[in-house]
């Protein structure tokens, strides 16, 4: 080919080229506005690449899966690691929770218990350990003499009795069940048909459950019955349930009855404890006014109130006529 | 170009295409990701010259412009216009190099995304540059030049084998 016509064929391009890019530019424009579609071309270059891009994304799909699936073998570890980890944190968090629930049960039953005996004055404490020796039972308090402790003091739940405290020190003190063999309660049977009166010792040959002997043969003493401190001796104050008889035997003797007891508290989960610290008499029931005839209510406050008043004017009416009658002896003299 | 090997092209492009649009979305980062098909383009273009370049770009992007349902003719015209200026610096270049296709996987895709960009401000969309930029632009540069170099290699084994006699 010539020069000329060289150059001829490269203006030709050019202006092709030229041409295309401006057809272009236009269909852009036209087909931004909605004047220009191609949708069979377009349904047609769908319907070619669709076999391309169906397998293609299938393959990736796997691949997908087998990566992720390897991801998830290799961070598995880390992940059991991390889970672990969380586990025990939660393990620790569940126990606690259980503990303050636990506490907060127990609390809540001593708290209910001090406000219903009002007769005690009482002192909380915990139990922070426990003598392990068999032939005795003794437990540890966190109180002491600082809190107002002393010896000889009962031990109480909202229960019912645990023992007595047997030594006092600054800030904790040794409380002395009525499972051990060493100690003694005056008691008595609740039942107002009863009121046999015994003493609650523990008994070695069952630490769980102490006897009440010195029972008279005699006596209507049952199972089920409920047995009470007597308050007799001074140590432990009247009425403090102390357990349930469960068992009724003779005396080896032949003249009294031993009653096995089931302590009303159960010192296998024993956790918190009062001491009382004082006693007196329970306030007597206030007063409750009587049931009215329906029709003929009064109203006793507005009554005592008239009688009051009455009573006044009557005295003030006497005061009056005593100044009379010693004006008018005073005018005769 | 024997009819099998011309078949044989298109369904590589096609292949490739799909490959772009169905496996790639797994690794986009905010929806960006690598465009193959520029890649392919630029890199028939700096093989082949201006003349197949133009004309590839322009096949390629109306391809996509038709499976993609974007504004129709955009891709095309900014491939288009790609394959030409690549296919044209490179008349002066040694076309068995690696290095500088990679490098210009850059410069071709920054410039069609201003095309891109021009196109659609000229037909009246506003948008933010620097943050379009800053989200857009910089992982997609990322993922080409990632890409450049084995599409470039897949186009060079492609071109010998079409020119292979057999």
């Amino acid at each position: 080919m010539s020069r000329y016509g060289r150059e001829r064929n490269a203006k030709r391009k050019t202006w092709a080229l030229l041409f295309v890019i401006v057809s272009l530019f236009c269909i852009v424009f036209f087909a931004a506005r909605g004047r220009f579609q191609a949708p069979v071309m377009g349904r047609a270059a769908t319907l070619m690449l669709a076999p391309f891009q169906g397998a293609i994304s299938w393959v990736g799909s796997q691949v997908n899966y087998v990566v992720t699936s390897v991801w998830d073998i290799a961070t598995v570890h880390q992940q059991n690691k991390m889970l672990r980890s969380e586990v025990e944190q939660l393990r620790v968090q569940n126990v606690e929770a259980k503990e303050f629930a636990s506490e907060n049960q127990r609390l809540r039953a001593l708290l209910g218990y001090k406000q219903q005996a009002t007769q005690f004055d009482l002192v909380a404490a915990r139990v922070i350990a426990r003598e392990s020796a068999t032939w005795s039972s003794m437990i540890t308090i966190n109180r002491g003499t600082s809190d107002g402790i002393a010896a000889d003091m009962a031990v109480v739940t909202e229960r019912g009795l645990v023992g007595r405290v047997s030594e006092a020190g600054p800030t904790s003190s040794k409380v002395q069940l009525i499972l051990d063999p060493r100690s003694s309660v005056g008691t008595l049977v609740q039942r107002a048909e009863s009121r046999v009166t015994g003493i609650v010792e523990g008994d070695p040959a069952n630490p769980t459950m102490p006897d009440m002997v010195n029972i008279p043969k005699t006596s209507d003493v049952v199972e089920g019955d409920v047995i009470v401190t007597s308050g007799f001796g001074g140590v432990y104050p009247k009425g403090i349930v102390v357990g349930i008889v469960s068992a009724i035997r003779n005396d080896p003797g032949g003249l009294l009855k031993i009653a096995a007891l089931e302590p009303a508290v159960d010192f296998q989960k024993l956790e918190d404890v009062m001491v009382i610290t004082a006693s007196r008499e329970a306030p007597p029931e206030p007063l409750k006014p009587p049931v009215q005839t329906p029709g003929t209510e009064t109203d006793p406050e507005k009554e005592a109130a008239e009688m009051q008043a009455a009573a006044q004017a009557a005295d003030e009416a006497t005061a009056s006529a005593a100044a009379d009658v010693t004006n008018a002896g005073g005018a005769s003299q | 170009m024997t009819m099998r090997k011309f078949v044989l092209t298109i369904c590589g492009i096609l292949a490739l295409y799909a490959l772009q649009t169905s496996i790639l979305p797994l690794i986009a980062y905010h929806g960006v990701t690598a465009d193959l098909m520029l890649l392919f383009v630029a890199s028939t273009a700096f093989l082949r010259g201006a003349r197949i370049g133009a004309f590839v770009g322009f096949c390629v992007g109306l391809m996509e412009d038709l499976a993609s349902g974007t504004f129709l003719g955009m891709n095309a015209l900014s491939r288009l216009l790609l394959g030409y200026a690549v296919g044209s610096g490179s008349a002066s270049v040694f076309k068995d190099q690696m290095v500088l296709p990679v490098f210009s996987s850059i410069f071709v895709t920054a410039a069609n995304y201003f095309i891109l960009a021009v196109l659609m401000v000229l037909l009246g969309y506003r948008f933010s540059l620097l943050g379009h930029v800053q989200y857009t632009l910089l992982p997609m540069l990322v993922y080409q030049f990632l890409f450049a170099y084995p599409v470039h290699r897949m186009v060079c084994r492609g071109d010998k084998w079409l020119r292979a006699k057999r």
